[in-house]
């Protein structure tokens, strides 16, 4: 059962409002042409999550690297406990932006601020951004956010300033258990290529049905943690509690 | 329109108008600054940091002038690990963490140790693609901590407490001042006279003189540290060789004691306490039993990355047995990983059960316990050994029952004064059943042996280790021990069989999960399981820690004997740690006729124990304590139950005088301080540690003061910490050891400790020369690309010419390491362990308990948790009214410390505590809710979250929370308060919780009645929904 | 299998469309409806209508004018407002909306002052209204279709969503003019019965897509709709919510059908507060439902700028606007019919 397909209210919306939805879309390259990178590349992340160990030295490499407000993420690892029958167990996640072939933060953007280099990554221009936020509420997997120091949208870059140094992402240089490879998917001696042709299938992709094409692929990726998660809230909320 | 209207509707109109100024006002002052505000984002790349270096398509790196890459080493936990540190040079400040590419705590492989600096940097970047196969890393504690060095919460200045102890006021003083008073003492706070370190330093009066074992009165002056974060050796010199105490002591006792005393009782050493730990890069089946890699344990991150690879692509598949689900499971790695919930406390069961199973289907490595020395057991193709087959006098009445017998029993001769020692050996017999001296045996001897053989003319009942084991081990039924572990007899089952199902490729590791009230007897159990399958110093078995290098006996400089240096300072240490036998007390008693029980328990095997410390100093048994030097150290929040022990030892100066802190921050403990001396952050000393365990090549981390220490200057000129208080205290003294002359080299040359540098700096000389011979001259690219260069001029004004450029290819590179690829040759482990191992432990055998008189037993056995005095615990508080155990565990983002730093706080600000559903259900309590939880010694509140993760019956809790100091209390230092920060004493401690051991007659915390180590596990329990 | 997952460590993602945004949608909903609640009158000359149409005129200038106000507030970079128009983009419905508003406001300005200043029904007032409306239709569209577009809401994600809006700003105004008519307008019965009875039929048109909604969204005939309701159904405060939104419709709907006389001020209030309630709902309650993380972000309205003082300032600067309104502009123009 596909979703889209589905959905025969996208009809019903065409007639209602226009072909709003759909123009937009398609109209996505068109309006918004990939600007700056190397066209031959393709980043894209591979995240092994049986080798994840909960750590979050990514998440705070991120943060340190690239003064991530408090309380804001532009990665962090989800940890979960599953239950199974008897059997009881833990769950992690990296979660980061995906830089979507086919990103829904893109078009909605009313300044052009935010757009997809030929290289695949999804980077906003802070000195555009207006803040509208539209983005924010366009993606799908939380994955941005205002900064509240440049009060811009903020996100994973795929850390540009360090790719364009030679260097690698800060949370996949300090990854711990080795969960995370970053390369050029394109090519095909790159390790993540590598890791997703072994993987032959069994990677996979968070929220796939809404069509984004993401670019983090994950290996051990349990279906209940493809969309948002049926489970038992966390307790603690960091926006609101202790300073 | 009237006047009143239109006066109405102006108001109206002005208070609409003022709320929208207020509503709009950030909107305005935002739009303001767009237009003529700082600009805050660069582009794409927003406000991120400036890459420390460039490395180009062909490789080459180029630096970035704005800052300095230096490797150092991290204690944002005591795993020490190597790591390189990003230095903001305009502002002195570290930035960025990330690996030491060097470091095997850090890489996995290690980089070779010859490689150049520069090529360092091209290791640990996307060049070629290096970066993710030489992946070096800092894990995500190690990456916040850096926030602690600007934190308001830093000491940087010596204070004095205003005011009574623990008011939390504070004077800042000047050094000098504070030298002078704690070294003469006086009417220091106006509530009398305080004696100072200088008339406390009595080498030769007793402290009591009928009871001379105690030693000189020196022994009341003590230090108390933690973990040996590179410069315990320092402290040594001054405390031990110098001023000539015998109490100085680090945390052991409550971090995981327990564990290593069982270990020492395998490995035959209590006091020294060797250990070995999983190979689990190569292992096929390791079982962890109380400790949680990748959640926890030394090396952390190690541990972490090794498991993570092992599971993912390796052979090994393991199941994790501990009350709470960790991050030491992995449920996508379902078939290589597995949890096993058991009781608290009870992992001497399970193992006792699997040594039955194994014992009786005689699924243990034959061929290697059969081995009765080193060679034949090389020679057999074993790379260690064990005296399973020694044999013990097991005469009844006999003076040597329950000791080996020896080849001296046997008429064999040997020298009086080597009697049961060392040198004379033990006794086993042939394959003709004859008795035979183990060392001359020449083959595999007789495993079970219970019989009587003539031993001097007369016949002795004797049985081998191994007949003695089986009897321990035979006592319950597997039925019995399920029972008692909680366990199903399938899966124990089950467990041996996959333990005992891989060879030498099996293991099993222990560790925090062993600090129960029968924690030495657990430990002792789970290690001699390893003994059943001979994995030591095997690949994929159980390897040791191959150490560091010495720093202090040459070859350049002996550091640790200097003229006038007391070589052992003498007496009874305050924590017990010796036979009770020994004492005037036990003499007197015997001659009375009922030498037992002592006054309270005393810890023949054990090493010195921090526990016992300040009940000791309380009661005056063995005798008080006059000062107390806390370095670095904060059991008051770490031993569970010693708060309330220290509110009347540390809170009171009737009972410790003086107590003295060295630390950067205020801690539970250092808040009780007379005198605050600020120390350096881990960015800013010095310091020289080897791994704690886990590390199968010789590995030695240097730290160095990358940035300029934050600390005031002494008078002349050195920053304010532990090293110039230490110097400037002896030398106000006119102590041995510091001042001019006081460092010889090689040729009898003599050299000064007036500074830090003069010591560490020769330290480093020596490991430079130590092991296989000097390591290379630094490159002037090298002193260069690591930072070095800032320190370049102390290297030159104290060392020779000879040593300034190998300690800089040493101090450039974060320290000295052995090839990644020398671990091991073939299967056999580089660094082995050659003692035997014990299978039956004659000193802990033959020791007694100095309460009940009664002999312990060689071998591990099954005994339920239990007070000093024996009563079990489950007697005095028994279930029906103390329903549930409390457990702690790590927490996998926070230490003991680490709460200030407020990123790792946003990300995981709380620790509720975790129930089962099953008790949340019966006891009505939801997620979320706040429940009471009490303990016989204390109650607290504290969040509840209901967790399938947590084996039904306990309640377990994260540790790193519930914190009263580190910044939950706003101190006052002089005119300045310091921030107040709610989110610090979040949570819970469960250390405020802990035991009062109730069959003592002090006031003592629960600890393990052989180990002397503290309880935090299964801690007899209670809860009610607030 | 019996199976159950618990959030161990997971964060809050905290809103990013504040209150701001709530007034924003509403003042300019509003404003709309209350423009097009006036054409009867001042554009078509409908004799009944003319009361309440200068009273809606009212309505859409102080609402029109706030709104932008509110919009630009929920920017976290208002002072780079500019970029919208140097770099605008094709494919943005608020990009769009960037050109609708001003479109709209102007052609607001210059219809009410034709129909202030010049004769009502009359030709200019005629031109400027066909040019509103244009702008209005535009604005209704753009900010429905805006949210609408957002598929990573399925709450959000639903082509009724501008229907709502639209039907829901219609009904607001309509108890705005309501509201006027008493304080403003004396009181008009005539115009209290008329408004009544258009606000039933807008409440009952509101309630027909809720309805529709519902259906679809059990019926399980469409996804997102199916979703939407999964992911709030079982919370407790999303039910109340619901039971609110139906009884907020339902009572006016019945006492202006049934009473349309004299409960003005009652309707008319409670439509206000259903077209403001409706917009914070989908909005801060929108944004309250993680689009990973499990259960519900629970949202403190925080008392500053970002929050109550927000709401309050926008109010505020309505009411000043209003009051400024009413006192330059002409009380009534009896010979031009208004
Ligand atoms: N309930 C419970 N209790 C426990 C444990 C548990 O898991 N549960 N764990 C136990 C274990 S394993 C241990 S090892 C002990 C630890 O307990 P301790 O070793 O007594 O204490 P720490 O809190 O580690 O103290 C380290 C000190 O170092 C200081 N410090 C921090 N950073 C720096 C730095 O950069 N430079 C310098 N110079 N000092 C610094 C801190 O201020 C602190 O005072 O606690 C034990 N207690
Ligand atoms: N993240 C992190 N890592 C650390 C530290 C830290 O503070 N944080 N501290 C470092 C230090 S000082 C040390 S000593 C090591 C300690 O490392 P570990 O010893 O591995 O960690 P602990 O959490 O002390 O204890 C291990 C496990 O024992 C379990 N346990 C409790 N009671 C029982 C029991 O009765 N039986 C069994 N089988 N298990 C039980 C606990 O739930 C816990 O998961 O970690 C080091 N690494
Ligand atoms: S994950 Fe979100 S922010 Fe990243 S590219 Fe996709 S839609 Fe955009
Ligand atoms: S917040 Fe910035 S990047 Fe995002 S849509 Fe608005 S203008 Fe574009
Ligand atoms: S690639 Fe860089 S920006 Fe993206 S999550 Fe990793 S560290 Fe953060
Ligand atoms: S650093 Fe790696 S292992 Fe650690 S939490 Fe992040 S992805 Fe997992
Ligand atoms: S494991 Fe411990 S020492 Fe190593 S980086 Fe992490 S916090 Fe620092
Ligand atoms: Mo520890």
């Amino acid at each position: 059962m596909t979703h889209s397909r589905r959905d025969i209210l996208k009809g019903i919306g065409t007639i209602t409002a226009g072909a709003a939805a759909i123009v937009a879309t398609t109209a996505a390259e068109a309006a918004n042409p990939r600007q700056g990178g190397d066209p031959d590349r393709r980043w894209g992340m591979v995240v092994d999550v049986r080798k994840c160990i909960g750590c979050q030295a990514c998440t705070i490499s991120c943060i340190m690297e690239n003064k991530v407000p408090e309380n804001s993420y532009r990665t962090i690892v989800a940890t979960y406990e599953v239950k199974d029958g008897d059997r009881v167990g833990t769950y992690v996640l990296p979660r980061l932006c995906n830089h979507c072939s086919n990103p829904p933060c893109v078009p909605v953007c009313p300044v052009g601020a935010t757009f997809q280099q030929k290289d695949g990554a999804v980077v906003v221009d802070g000195d555009r951004c207006v803040g509208c936020a539209y983005c924010v509420q366009a993606c799908p997997y939380d994955a941005r956010f205002i900064n509240h120091e440049t009060n811009t949208a903020d996100k994973c870059t795929f850390c540009a300033h360090r790719l364009a140094a030679g260097l690698l992402p800060a949370c996949v240089e300090t990854c711990v258990g080795g969960a995370r490879t970053f390369g050029d998917l394109n090519d095909p001696n790159s390790t993540a290529r590598k890791l997703l042709d072994a993987a032959k299938g069994e990677a996979k992709v968070l929220k796939p049905e809404q069509g984004t094409a993401p670019n983090v692929f994950y290996i051990g990726l349990d279906d209940r943690f493809q969309g948002r998660v049926e489970g038992h809230q966390t307790l603690w909320q960091p926006s609101k509690t202790h300073g | 329109m009237s006047s009143r209207r239109l006066f109405l509707k102006a108001s109206a109109a002005a208070g609409g108008l003022a709320a929208f100024a207020a509503g709009f006002s950030e909107t305005a002052t935002r739009a303001v600054h767009t237009w003529i505000g700082e600009k805050k984002t660069k582009g794409v790349n927003g406000r991120s940091l400036e890459p420390e270096f460039t490395v180009a398509p062909d490789g080459k790196v180029s630096l970035n002038p704005n800052q300095q890459v230096s490797y150092t080493m991290c204690l944002g936990c005591t795993t020490l690990c190597g790591v390189r540190v990003r230095v903001d040079k305009a502002s002195g400040t570290v930035v960025r963490v990330s690996g030491n590419p060097y470091s095997p705590l850090s890489a996995d492989p290690h980089l070779p140790y010859g490689t150049p600096v520069r090529k360092s940097f091209q290791s640990v970047s996307f060049y070629e693609e290096k970066g993710l196969a030489g992946r070096s890393t800092a894990c995500g504690r190690g990456n916040a901590v850096l926030e602690q060095m600007t934190s308001p919460f830093r000491i940087t200045q010596p204070l004095k407490r205003v005011g009574p102890r623990n008011s939390g006021k504070w004077a800042p003083i000047s050094f000098e001042q504070l030298v002078q008073e704690v070294v003469e003492g006086g009417n220091l706070f106006g509530e009398g006279p305080v004696e100072g370190l200088r008339a406390l330093r009595d080498v030769i009066n007793p402290i009591d003189a009928d009871k001379p074992e105690l030693g000189a009165k020196v022994n009341q002056v003590a230090l108390l540290s933690s973990v040996n974060d590179g410069r315990e050796n320092f402290v040594r010199r001054f405390m031990q060789q110098s001023y000539g105490t015998i109490n100085m002591v680090g945390h052991g006792a409550y971090c995981g004691g327990s564990y290593r005393a069982g270990s020492g009782a395998v490995f035959g050493d209590t006091r020294q306490m060797p250990h070995a730990k999983p190979d689990i890069e190569n292992a096929e089946f390791i079982v962890f039993i109380g400790t949680a890699p990748a959640n926890a344990g030394n090396p952390f991150k190690r541990q972490g990355t090794l498991l993570a690879k092992a599971r993912t692509e390796g052979k090994l598949n393991y199941v994790v047995v501990d009350p709470v689900l960790t991050h030491a499971d992995n449920a996508v790695a379902a078939d290589r990983s597995r949890w096993v919930p058991i009781k608290p406390g009870t992992d001497g069961a399970l193992a006792m059960a699997m040594i039955r199973w194994i014992i009786e289907n005689e699924r243990y490595d034959a061929k290697f316990l059969t081995q009765p020395n080193l060679a034949v057991a090389e020679a057999a193709g074993e790379a260690s050994w064990c005296n399973a087959t020694h044999l013990v006098v097991a005469e009844p009445d006999h003076a040597r029952q329950g000791f080996f017998l020896r080849g001296s029993d046997m008429g064999v001769p040997v020298a009086e004064a080597d009697k049961y020692k060392d040198a004379d050996p033990f006794v086993v017999l042939d394959e003709a059943g004859k008795p035979v001296l183990h060392s001359k045996a020449t083959g595999p001897a007789p495993l079970y042996v219970s019989q009587s053989i003539e031993v001097a003319g007369a016949s002795m009942a004797v049985r081998s280790s191994m007949d003695i084991l089986r009897e321990a081990a035979m006592k319950l039924s597997l039925e019995e021990y399920s029972q008692a572990c909680g366990i199903p007899v399938e899966i124990i089952t089950g467990l041996a069989r996959e333990f005992t199902s891989h060879g030498k490729k099996a293991a099993i590791a222990t560790h925090g999960g062993t600090m129960a009230g029968n924690g030495f007897a657990n430990a002792f159990a789970l290690v001699s399981l390893n003994t059943l399958i001979g994995n030591l110093n095997w690949k994929g078995g159980t390897v040791i820690n191959a150490g560091g290098f010495k720093e202090e006996e040459g070859p350049r400089y002996a550091l640790k004997d200097f003229p006038g240096a007391i070589e052992k300072p003498s007496g009874m240490p305050l924590g017990r740690n010796q036979p009770y036998e020994k004492t005037t007390e036990f003499k007197r008693k015997k001659e009375a006729g009922k030498p037992y029980p002592a006054e309270q328990p005393w810890f023949s095997t054990a090493p010195q124990l921090a526990t016992e410390w300040l009940p000791s100093a309380l009661s005056g048994y063995p005798y008080n304590l006059k000062a107390l030097i806390l370095w670095n150290t904060n059991p008051v929040y770490g031993i569970p139950g010693l708060r309330k022990v220290a509110e009347r030892t540390l809170g009171d100066p009737k009972v410790i005088p003086l107590v003295i802190a060295i630390d950067p921050f205020i801690n539970e403990t250092t808040a009780y301080a007379d005198y605050i001396i600020p120390d350096a952050f881990m960015y800013e000393s010095w310091g020289f540690a080897a791994p704690w365990a886990g590390v199968p090549t010789k590995s030695y981390i240097t730290r160095w003061p990358v940035v300029e220490p934050r600390m005031t200057k002494t008078a002349d000129g050195q920053p304010a910490g532990m090293e110039s208080f230490f110097i400037a205290a002896a030398k106000a003294m006119g102590l041995p050891g510091f001042g001019d002359n006081v460092i010889k080299d090689a040729d009898g040359q003599l050299y000064p400790l007036n500074r830090a540098e003069d010591y560490y700096l020769r330290a480093a000389a020596n490991v430079a020369w130590a092991g296989k011979g000097p390591v290379p001259d630094a490159s002037d690219d090298d002193i260069m690309v690591s930072g070095i260069e800032r320190i370049m001029p102390d290297l030159k004004s104290t060392l020779k010419d000879e040593e300034v450029r190998k300690v800089a290819f040493m101090l450039a590179r974060g320290g000295r390491f052995q090839p990644a690829n020398e671990a091991f040759q073939g299967e056999i482990a580089t660094w082995k362990f050659i003692k035997p191992l014990q299978v039956y432990n004659e000193a802990h055998a033959t020791a007694k308990d100095s309460l009940s008189g009664k002999r312990f037993a060689g071998t591990p056995g099954w005994v339920p948790p239990r007070f000093a005095d024996g009563t079990p615990m489950r007697k005095v508080y028994p279930e029906t009214e103390w329903p549930l155990q409390l457990i702690s565990y790590k927490s996998p983002l926070q230490n003991s410390y680490s709460i200030a730093a407020s990123r790792l706080r946003g990300l995981h600000p709380d620790n509720p505590v975790a129930i089962n559903p099953v008790d949340a259900d019966r006891l009505g309590i939801r997620t979320g809710d706040v429940i009471r939880i009490s303990t016989p010694s204390g109650s607290a509140k504290a969040v509840a979250v209901l967790r399938h993760g947590v084996r039904a019956g306990v309640l377990a809790v994260e540790h790193g929370f519930g914190h009263k100091e580190h910044g939950a209390r706003a101190h006052q230092l002089g005119d300045k308060a310091q921030p107040t920060v709610p989110g610090i004493a979040a949570g819970i401690n469960l250390n405020d919780l802990g035991l009062r051991d109730p069959t003592r007659k002090d006031d003592a915390v629960w600890v393990d009645p052989v180990a002397g180590t503290a309880v935090r596990q299964g801690l007899p329990a209670k809860v009610e929904k607030v | 299998m019996n199976s159950s997952i618990t959030e161990i460590l997971y964060v809050t993602r905290e809103i990013a469309w504040l209150p701001w945004a709530v007034q924003y949608f509403f003042l300019i909903g509003l404003s709309v409806g209350c423009f097009l609640l006036s054409l009867p009158g001042l554009a078509l000359g409908r004799a009944e209508w003319m009361k309440p149409g200068r009273l809606a005129l009212i309505g859409a200038l102080t609402c029109g004018l706030v709104a932008p106000v509110a919009l630009l507030a929920d920017l976290h970079q208002p002072g780079r407002f500019l970029n919208f128009y140097l770099h605008p983009q094709a494919t943005s419905w608020m990009s769009w909306g960037a050109f609708f508003i001003p479109l709209y406001l102007a052609g607001l300005l210059v219809y009410a002052w034709a129909a202030l200043y010049r004769c009502a029904g009359g030709t200019a007032v005629k031109a400027a209204a066909l040019v509103t409306g244009l702008g209005a239709a535009l604005v209704m569209l753009y900010t429905g279709v805006e949210v609408m577009v957002v598929a990573a809401r399925p709450l959000w994600h639903s082509p009724f969503v501008p229907l709502q809006f639209a039907a829901t700003a219609l009904a607001g105004s309509i108890g705005l003019v309501l509201v006027f008519n008493r304080i403003l307008g004396g009181g008009d019965p005539g115009a209290e019965v008329a408004l009544n009875r258009t606000l039933a039929r807008t409440l009952a048109a509101v309630l027909a897509i809720g309805v529709l909604w519902m259906l679809l969204a059990l019926s399980g005939f469409s996804n997102t709709h199916s979703q939407a309701l999964a992911q709030v159904a079982s919370s407790p405060s999303w039910q109340l919510t619901a039971v609110w939104a139906v009884t907020a419709t339902l009572v006016p709907l019945v006492l202006a059908w049934k009473r349309p006389a004299g409960t003005g001020v009652l309707t008319g209030l409670i439509a206000i507060h259903s077209a403001w309630m409706f917009r914070w709902t989908i909005f801060i309650g929108g944004q309250d439902i993680p689009k990973t993380g499990a259960g519900f972000y629970d949202y403190h309205l925080p008392l500053g700028p970002e929050g109550l003082l927000g709401i309050v300032g926008t109010a505020g600067l309505w009411l000043a606007v209003l009051i400024l309104l009413t006192s330059v502009l002409p009380r009534s123009n009896p010979a031009k019919g208004v």
